[in-house]
């Protein structure tokens, strides 16, 4: 009776050992899969010279990607903290659909995002003649850009700030009026306060999605040095021409996502940013 | 003065409360939980509207269906405690109580300092809520509601979360507070011994009403009929009849009675509250009072501070259908005191002002 006991417990002991070594073998499988091409990416560009970092091709880049990913960064805060109160706040029959619709542009092919936008604000497109009898023409500009990567990044504020919003108790702010404090006040004094985290949060992953915009750009902005080559429009032309400066500005937009994904763990325990 | 009438439909129930006082005292909602207690709160403090009726808070009116006036939450100078989630939690203790203070900062300060030393919390006002016991919580959300000087205070079982020895602490000072301060407050809470404890009024409240206002006393000796005598805790509901102006019929038996407002002859309901039946040793002196039942205990139970005992008369029986008569509850150091785990054959006497009849 006893003997059997042993070996059946000894037996569950070397299996539960053999899953455990099973599991390890696949984490450090996928984890090597991960980060090797990360890994290459850094031993190529880190003993580059300084003339890869200062080339014209590289700083015009940076430049450029920085300005229009702030932009339209700040466009989607001023446009999405509304909208994400209302959608976290209200319940209104439209609301899966706006819901939804919300979403679709993070999980749409960047480059049907370009088409679309072509067909909505190209030359040809719906709103093409009403905007060039304004004496505006939108593609293949800075604008463009920066239109391209709101469409691109704004969903992710919006989710990240409409969970920010929706954690914020309703009896917080319920106290608050009761206390004196009109609606609006209470809204910037309770509510604000407590989403900042969801909200920064939104907007770092806003920038950073932004910041890496590449199918709807080329399609709608085009790919001009100077003028419409983002980063990684950069970095895909200098696969022929510039490698190395493709090398500098990958590495770039590495620390950048990486640092970024680290500050939004840090300050989200929750982990609310992703949705 | 405090005059309620509040009608509201939601799913599936239906709040139809009415209650009028004079204010500045303790007003007690008591009543399970589900039977709209909070609700009502909410509708004072003007979280939800409701469809018909009034609100008057001495010679303001805070809400009035027929007169078209709804004040927002933000007009109406009600102060509240709940239970739970009351601080704000990215304020400190301080920051906390100035929230609603308006003026110039130095009288703030001021204010916020009188404040914490009246609630005993001049330490803690650097502090963050999270950094607080429950206690001192409540009583920085308690400092927060009074420093707005409400003409009301509405508490929503502010103490059911705390551990005994605070509740019972808290309930102490806020009876003080009310006293010093003469602020009237609207106490809701499912604890019998708290309501009773607190309120200079009481309303019992059942499906969203009001079942019977009074003072606590009053309602423990005297529940207005069976259903209040239920919810508050009287053990023995015994079907009886009226057959005298002093005298009823229980059972097999017949007692002594206070004189009756009820005809002769009409089906009532005997209230005994279980801790006022008299025990009484069968050797004792033999003057025997008309309302005294021989019997046995039958079996009991302690929930420490009481026993609760069944007993069963031997002839005569006062609810033949059942295998006992009476719940009698003593406290444990007389159950020691007179040995009644030896001794189980007693008698039991039921004073004619014990015996309290309601309708049905």
């Amino acid at each position: 009776m006893s003997t059997s006991n042993l070996t059946l417990s000894q037996f569950s002991l070397r299996r539960l050992s053999g899953k455990r070594a099973l599991l390890l073998a696949f984490s450090t499988l996928l984890i090597l899969f991960l980060t090797l091409p990360l890994v290459a990416l850094v031993l190529r560009a880190l003993p580059l010279g300084i003339e890869a970092w200062t080339s014209r091709a590289t700083l015009d880049a940076l430049q450029l990607s920085l300005t229009t990913a702030t932009i339209a960064t700040l466009i989607a805060f001023g446009i999405g903290t509304p909208v994400a109160y209302v959608l976290a706040r209200e319940n209104f029959r439209a609301k899966p659909i706006v819901d939804t619709l919300i979403d679709v542009p993070m999980v749409l092919p960047p480059s049907v995002a370009g088409l679309a936008l072509l067909m909505a604000f190209g030359r040809r497109g719906l709103l093409g003649p009403p905007l060039a009898a304004l004496g505006l023409e939108l593609p293949f500009t800075i604008a463009a850009v920066i239109l391209a990567e709101t469409f691109v990044a704004a969903p992710f504020y919006v989710r990240s700030a409409k969970a920010g919003f929706g954690a914020v108790d309703r009896k917080l702010e319920q106290m608050s009026e009761l206390l004196g404090v009109s609606p609006f006040r209470t809204w910037l004094r309770v509510t604000l306060p407590l989403s900042a985290p969801a909200l920064f949060g939104g907007l770092l992953m806003t920038w950073a999605r932004a910041l890496g915009e590449f199918g709807a750009t080329i399609m709608f902005a085009g790919n001009f040095p100077g003028r419409t080559q983002t980063m990684p429009l950069a970095i895909y032309s200098g696969l022929e021409s510039n490698l190395d400066s493709a090398l500098v500005l990958s590495l770039l937009l590495v620390i950048v996502s990486f640092g970024i994904l680290f500050v939004v763990r840090a300050i989200s325990p929750k982990g609310i940013t992703l949705g | 003065m405090l005059s309620l009438d509040i009608h509201k439909k939601f799913d599936g129930f239906e709040l139809a409360l009415t209650l009028s006082t004079p204010s500045e005292k303790i007003i007690v909602l008591f009543g399970a939980s589900g039977s709209g207690k909070s609700l009502t709160l909410a509708s004072i403090a003007g979280f939800i509207t409701p469809d018909a009726g009034r609100i008057q808070l001495g010679e303001r009116v805070l809400f009035d269906a027929v007169g078209g006036i709804n004040l927002s939450p933000q007009a109406r100078k009600i102060g509240m405690v709940r239970q739970d989630l009351t601080l704000f939690p990215h304020l400190s203790a301080a920051d906390n109580i100035a929230y609603g203070l308006k003026g110039p900062r130095k009288d703030k300060e001021r204010r916020v300092r009188d404040l914490l030393e009246l609630m005993r919390l001049t330490s803690f006002g650097a502090r963050k809520p999270t950094e607080l016991s429950g206690g001192q919580q409540q009583r920085v959300a308690l400092a927060r509601a009074l420093a707005i000087e409400p003409t009301l205070l509405l508490l929503d079982e502010p103490f059911s979360a705390l551990d005994l020895a605070t509740r019972i602490e808290l309930r102490r000072e806020l009876k003080e507070l009310q006293q010093r301060l003469r602020t009237s407050m609207l106490f809701v809470t499912h604890d019998l011994g708290e309501a009773a404890l607190l309120a200079d009024e009481m309303a019992v409240i059942e499906s969203g009403r009001v079942l019977q206002f009074a003072p606590p006393n009053q309602i423990l000796r005297e529940p207005s009929n069976a259903r209040v005598a239920q919810i508050v805790g009287v053990k023995n509901i015994l079907p009886a009849k009226i057959i005298d102006v002093n005298a009823v019929r229980i059972g097999e038996r017949i007692f002594e009675t206070d004189p009756v407002k009820f005809p002769i002859g009409s089906q009532v309901r005997a209230c005994i509250r279980a801790e006022r039946v008299l025990l009484i040793r069968p050797e004792g002196p033999s003057r025997v009072h008309p309302n005294t039942i021989a019997g046995e205990l039958l079996d009991q139970e302690s929930d420490g501070n009481d026993v609760m005992l069944r007993f069963r008369a031997d002839d005569a029986r006062l609810q033949p259908e059942l295998d006992f008569d009476l719940h009698i509850d003593i406290p444990v150091y007389v159950y020691e005191r007179l040995h009644l785990s030896r001794q189980r054959h007693w008698l039991v006497t039921l004073k004619p002002s014990v015996l309290h009849l309601v309708t049905e």
